[in-house]
């Protein structure tokens, strides 16, 4: 059993998310750094898919009530366990009525924390993830608080895991994403066009303070729509990353917690680069790069396979 | 029928451009006769009013593959065209409280509050697309003579089971959120339930009519 000593700014229960319930308009709501995410289960010998704790900012505190092992990888975190400091992205072992702390996240934004056992709670619509909004999954479908047992079973102790620096993307602005081309990209004009994406293919924006787990608000050029098109469409299907132009003309990427969207697409974060939407933070200076979908697929295809041969169980 | 990709792992099929009943059937159509069909690779399917998205895993299968299947299935003739099923009705308290938009909706329509209510419960509605949130019903298409404009600032929490007017459009609230739509009444029926399948009461294509209560 873990008990909870201080949430942080925001910790929730997640996990790959809630799939095929999007004819209802139900999301995917599922961790925003998926490559940190699976990386916090092999980390503590968890299958993929299994719960884990996203949070961030510091001051996230809790104590072991039985000896197991953590890991917290996503954003980089100066950690202690029993006041002696722990290394982000490996195994670390916690005695019973060991505490640990996380003093200070110094790169990147969200950060996970995974376990050696099983999480005893249960699965909404065949998953763990939280829907906030909508307040069920997780724990009782709200943040973590303070005071708040989680218990586990088939506790294991696994050998020790680290993952190779090298293999983890650095999380320090600017964040440069790639992008393409997004369904209503005619709704703009050229130079509009060239203002997102840039002369040389580049831009740059701000993240804005207004941004929160359902979409990032970006802030800049205002994007410019061609005169007398419809500044909205009739409402449809989005996926997550999509970059949307609403009437102000500010993009707003689309996270993992809406189906329908009716403003214009003009691009898409690349998968490739959708792990990194979890750590732009407020004035974050965000670089958007223009990429072919056959490039895409080629960088999401090769992404994926090296992740799976990163977290091989072996 | 047209398909376009939408991200790696996208693929809209696009029915028609407008808002129409006969459109929205060949969406609902499609996408009931799809999602029987359970292809490997395919992990959410989002019917809307013209349009249906195909969210697949490209690890297990690929863009060009999925449109090869998709080609190849008759839709047309896997269920009638004639979607209607029962009508369900919903309660609703209109005005007061419950509606602190009907003073708005009826300076603008130039009609009273027992016009709008009769107006409103007079039209059985087709579930033309569920979302935003979950089990939010778009339901259409409303009498002309309630078309109202969204709210210029949206609020920012709208009680759960709230019915509210937007442009041709109709739809309930079914928890607690923030929303721009205008409101006319509140309904006490459990539109999303996460414990108990189907979770959502209505469906895409369903055909629901609002009784005043």
């Amino acid at each position: 059993m873990i008990e909870i000593i201080n949430a942080a700014a925001q910790a929730i229960i997640v996990d790959s998310g809630r799939y095929g319930f999007s004819d209802i308009g139900v999301p995917h709501s599922s961790a925003l750094d998926m490559f940190s995410y699976k990386a916090v289960n092999f980390l503590t010998g968890n299958e993929d898919g299994a719960p884990a704790i996203e949070s961030f900012g510091p001051m996230f505190s809790m104590k072991f009530h039985e000896e197991m092992v953590f890991a917290v990888t996503g954003a980089w975190v100066d950690g202690v366990i029993d006041e002696i400091p722990f290394t982000s992205w490996r195994s670390i072992r916690a005695k019973r009525g060991s505490i640990m702390k996380i003093k200070r996240v110094y790169s990147g934004f969200r950060y996970y924390i995974g376990f050696s056992g099983k999480m005893d709670i249960d699965q909404v619509m065949g998953s763990y993830t939280t829907n906030l909004e909508c307040c069920f999954g997780g724990l009782d479908g709200r943040p973590l608080k303070k005071g708040d047992l989680i218990r586990f079973s088939n506790i294991t102790s696994i050998e020790d895991r680290f993952i190779l620096k090298d293999a983890i993307p650095s999380m320090d602005p600017p964040h440069t994403l790639r992008i393409i081309d997004g369904p209503e990209i005619d709704y703009f004009t050229d130079d509009a066009i060239e203002k997102i994406f840039g002369k040389k293919d580049v831009s740059s924006y701000v993240v804005s303070t207004k941004s929160n787990r359902t979409g990032i608000r970006l802030e800049g050029n205002p994007v410019e729509f061609k005169e007398g098109v419809e500044k909205s469409i009739i409402s449809e299907g989005i996926l997550p990353g999509t970059i949307q132009i609403p009437g102000d003309g500010m993009p707003v990427i689309v996270l993992n917690e809406r189906t329908l969207g009716g403003y214009a697409r003009i691009a898409s974060v690349a998968k490739v680069d959708q792990d990194m939407l979890a750590h732009l933070k407020p004035k974050d200076e965000v670089i958007l790069k223009r990429i072919d979908i056959e490039e895409a697929d080629t960088l999401w295809n090769t992404k994926q396979k090296l992740i799976k041969n990163l977290l091989k169980n072996e | 029928m047209e398909c376009l990709r939408y991200g790696e792992c996208g693929i809209r099929i696009i029915f028609g451009h407008t808002i129409d009943q006969d459109i929205n059937n060949r969406v609902i159509n499609f996408y009931r006769s799809l999602k029987s069909k359970c292809i490997a690779g395919v992990i959410d399917i989002t019917p809307s009013f013209n349009t249906c998205l195909i969210e697949f895993d490209s690890t297990t299968i690929d863009f060009k593959s999925l449109i090869d299947i998709i080609k190849g299935i008759d839709f047309c003739a896997a269920y009638p065209k004639d979607l209607a099923s029962k009508v369900i009705e919903i309660p609703v308290r209109y005005g007061n409280e419950y509606g602190p938009d009907m003073e708005f909706v009826s300076q603008w329509t130039g009609l009273s509050f027992e016009e709008i209510i009769r107006i409103h419960t007079s039209t059985v509605y087709t579930v033309y697309t569920i979302g935003f949130i979950p089990g939010f019903p778009y339901l259409g298409t409303l009498d002309k003579r309630l078309f109202v404009p969204r709210l210029k600032t949206p609020r920012t929490s709208v009680p759960a089971g709230s019915v509210g007017l937007a442009q041709l459009q109709t739809g309930i609230y079914p928890f607690e959120s923030p929303g721009g739509w205008q409101i006319i009444g509140r309904t006490d029926m459990v539109l999303f339930d996460y414990k108990k399948p189907p979770y959502s009461i209505l469906q895409n294509g369903d055909k629901v009519r609002f009784i005043p209560v």
